[in-house]
């Protein structure tokens, strides 16, 4: 496994110009560039707009969100997408922090979901925070949705590497020195051994998260370097369930891997990454999950933090991983979204572990009472609650971008009280 | 378990459940002759064996009647 | 605010377990405690009816509440208080169904009964103040509920400062650490041997891993057990009627029916009239053994157990549990047949 150092850029302005470039915290989003990037026959016009923290902009129906990130002028970022799988890549990965690009728009299996740059749902999207470079983008007359989403994924994946591109020769605001997870048999000084898991949804087109550019689905769980999904080895390509979908920029910030690694060495080792497919159906999920307790056993992990995406479905993978994980005798904890209704007196727990510990990122029903904004991004209709994208609105936080995070960047969880105060009266 | 609440035995997390016909008499049905009383216990612990040789994997409700029609 | 009360039989003067059998009724003004809730609430509310119903009727079937509910809103219910049911599962039962069934239709409701009654799930959303574990603790009771009233009729939502219990909603916060860092820290408390933490309950109430099936029943030896409180007659061992401390057990090998006269049930819950008359009605032996003779149960265990449900807490019903199995397991039983009243 390899150690890895982040260089990071900060970003606190975006703007378009002719150029692309980053001088001193200010990104500058070239126009051509962009146009080039995105020209293929499967779209026939593309809408660059920008979208920063504290706007009063609505972005709808995101697709994946991408951090922009370089390998430098060696290149390798996002293989099997845009470079070999096997090609050697340098130490330094490159991250222009404070920004993200990400399209929006129609595809199949897109609930509506949105990101509210200001007003009550901005704490609870990670994409609030960022500054925000949004392609909207039309389809080219009967182009195949699948050819629609490859141009657009080619597109975004390619913009994340050149904006990132501009800022390699500038002289970084922090390096980020990221250890690799400790091999089996390393003294650990009594210090327990935490891996994470994280389940990957495999359900087919539009539905899909690409490990080296291929699909996980058929596959059994698989140990994998950290430094790997540093560089995009794990890109997103499902766009169900907003609130419960990790999009790209998740995976590369993945919150799990950040924590663990933040205390290795103080009171825990960071032991290992296993990525593993959801399968969909009943004799795959309980072949899988008893493989991945297996493997995690193998690789000497005390104990592992399960990870999923999706909603019900995912969550029965996710009740079996801690299950067989407690049977084999490791200590897990998942991280589970609540379905206990909009007043949460529901079971929190559909289809929960009978063994473990349980995260709680949030109530997925929950209600959230938004104000009316000045733009929105995406599309002119929220056709899932029949409202202008721009109006006054109240949604449950399901339908907030990355707002029950499962990868665990979210700072939502549920506490039993009695009803007070709605999510409205929460800093 | 046998018992006429069966919502608080499902809540309880009783794996199998066989419902009685009234909370005095969880094994008996006094509205019933005496004869048929005994029948209807006959069934409602045949019940309870089925279940009991039944895998289950959360509270479930064996009821006695739709056994009892016709068995 | 017009309120209407909903009390039990036995709150409104009709009788005891024997009148548990009766439906529903209305009456004009405050009835039993609705008397001194009365009192407590002063002149800004008035209890203009009490609707009545026996706990046997009520509780075996929940179509009942909305038949309650509809006569409570005839009698011109602005909000409607069930209770106080103290620790009666049957009436907590009722009472919760009830005013779940107000919140359901509008009708701004509380119930009244001990946190520990088994009926108190059954409220959903719909509030439910403490009340003590006995009657004996009415007036505090009946102070807390007014006060929860008056709060109520002005439209505020009742918090656990008002004494609020039961299935309380589980509310979205924002916190100050993020979900995964509370995944670390959750993991490495659960491995410094905290087996109890967790930030979502698992399982609700509680969690029973369901044992294996049996094989063939007819092969299997299999006990009778009981919360119904079956003791011999005159109760020798003086097997408490509520609260149970402990249980106990009687030898059955070669008897094949539980004989009215010999055995009794001493549960103080419910009216034992029914079972007195045949305790075979409570734990059912005579079924068991013929069929035990044809060959449907391979062995009959030679003893049976026995407690009483009424008012046990939790804990201790947990306790017996775990007691019985370990001494059926002893014993090479490996299934049994509990009876819950």
């Amino acid at each position: 496994m390899t150690a890895l150092r982040r260089v990071v850029h900060e970003v606190g302005s975006v703007e378009f110009g002719p150029a692309t470039g980053y001088h001193q915290h200010h990104l500058v989003v070239g126009r051509e560039l962009l146009e080039s990037l995105f020209a293929d026959p499967a779209l026939a016009a593309v809408r660059p707009r920008l979208a920063s923290p504290g706007e009063s902009v609505r972005i709808i129906t995101p697709l994946d969100v991408v951090e922009p990130r370089s390998k430098g002028p060696g290149g390798g970022m996002f293989p099997g997408f845009l470079a070999p799988v096997n090609r050697k890549r340098g130490p330094d990965t490159h991250v222009l922090r404070g920004a993200a690009v990400l399209a929006a728009g129609y595809l199949p299996r897109n609930q509506e979901g949105l990101i509210d740059m200001s007003g009550p749902a901005a704490p609870l999207s990670p994409f609030s925070r960022t500054h925000n470079v949004v392609i909207e983008f039309d389809p080219a007359e009967g182009a195949p949705l699948l050819e629609v989403e490859r141009a657009v994924r080619r597109g975004l994946l390619r913009l994340a590497v050149q904006l990132a591109d501009a800022a390699v020769d500038s002289t970084p605001d922090a390096v980020e020195e990221l250890a690799a997870p400790h091999r089996p048999g390393t003294p650990t000084g009594g210090l327990p051994r935490i891996g994470v898991i994280t389940n990957l949804q495999t359900q087919g087109a539009f539905k899909d998260v690409f490990v080296y550019g291929a699909s996980m689905a058929g596959s059994l769980a698989t140990l994998f370097d950290p430094a790997e999904i540093e560089d995009g080895a794990v890109v997103a390509g499902q766009y169900g369930h907003p609130a419960l979908r990790n999009p790209t920029y998740l995976h590369q910030n993945h919150p799990v891997i950040a924590e663990l690694r933040a205390r290795d060495g103080l009171d825990l080792h960071f032991a290992g990454v296993v990525l593993c497919p959801e399968p969909v159906e009943q004799g795959g999920k309980e072949h899988v999950s008893a493989h991945a307790a297996w493997l995690c056993q193998a690789a000497g992990f005390d104990a592992v933090i399960v990870t999923k995406e999706g909603a019900g479905n995912a969550d029965n993978d996710l009740g079996m991983k801690v299950d067989a994980l407690e049977a084999a005798g490791l200590t897990a904890v998942a991280l589970y979204a609540e379905m206990s209704g909009p007043e949460g007196t529901g079971p929190p727990l559909v289809a929960g572990p009978r063994r473990g510990a349980v995260v709680s990122t949030g109530n997925y029903d929950q209600r959230l009472k938004l104000p009316a904004v000045a733009h929105a991004l995406g599309g002119t209709r929220l056709r899932i609650i029949d409202a202008e994208a721009t109006a006054a609105i109240e949604v449950p936080v399901a339908m907030i971008l990355g707002g029950l995070s499962p990868l665990g960047a979210g700072r939502l969880t549920c506490r039993a009280e009695p009803p007070a105060v709605g999510l409205e009266g929460v800093a | 378990m046998v018992t006429n609440l069966v919502t608080i035995a499902e809540q309880v997390g009783a794996p199998r459940i066989v419902p009685g016909r009234g909370i005095q008499y969880p094994s008996g049905d006094p509205n019933l002759s005496p004869p048929a009383e005994h029948e209807w216990r006959r069934r409602l612990v045949e019940r309870a064996l089925a279940a009991l040789t039944t895998p289950v994997a959360k509270p479930t409700i064996f009821t006695v009647d739709e056994m009892g029609a016709g068995a | 605010m017009r309120l209407v009360h909903y009390v039990n039989q036995f709150y409104a003067g009709l009788g005891g377990e024997d009148a548990a059998g009766l439906g529903p009724s209305v009456r004009d003004g405050a009835a039993g405690p609705g008397r001194l809730l009365q009192q407590l609430l002063g002149a800004d509310h008035q209890i203009v009816a009490t609707v009545v119903c026996g706990d046997d009727y009520a509780a075996s079937d929940p179509a009942v509440s909305a038949e309650l509910l509809g006569m409570a809103r005839a009698a011109g219910a602005e909000l409607l208080i069930a209770g106080p049911a103290f620790g009666s599962g049957r009436y907590g039962l009722v009472c919760a169904r009830l005013v779940a069934a107000a919140q359901a239709a509008g009708l701004p409701a509380v119930a009244s009964m001990h946190p520990d009654n088994p009926g108190i799930g059954e409220a959903g959303a719909a509030p439910v103040v403490a009340a003590g574990a006995v009657a004996r603790q009415m007036r505090p009771t009946l102070e807390r509920l007014a006060a929860a009233v008056a709060k109520l009729a002005t439209g505020a939502p009742l918090t656990a400062e008002d004494g609020r219990v039961g299935a309380t909603a589980r509310i979205g916060r924002l916190v100050q650490d993020r979900a995964a860092k509370r995944a670390v820290e959750l993991v490495l408390a659960r491995l410094s041997g905290d087996r109890e933490r967790t930030e979502v309950p698992i399982g609700g109430f509680d969690v029973v891993v369901p044992a294996a099936p049996v094989d063939k029943a007819s092969a299997a030896a299999v006990a009778l057990v009981t919360e119904g409180a079956v003791v011999p007659l005159g109760n020798p061992d003086r097997l408490e009627s509520a609260r149970a401390t402990r249980w106990l057990r009687y030898p059955i090998e070669g008897v094949d029916s539980l004989a009215s006269g010999t055995w009794e049930s001493v549960a103080g819950g419910f009216a034992t009239t029914h079972a007195n008359a045949d305790p075979n009605r409570l734990l059912p032996l005579d079924a068991a053994r013929e069929l035990e003779r044809e060959g449907a149960i391979g062995h009959l265990h030679g003893e049976f157990f026995s407690t009483v449900g009424n008012g046990t807490t939790v804990a201790t019903a947990k306790r017996f549990g775990v007691e019985w199995a370990a001494e059926l397991r002893k014993a090479g039983v490996q299934a049994a047949i509990l009876t819950a009243t």
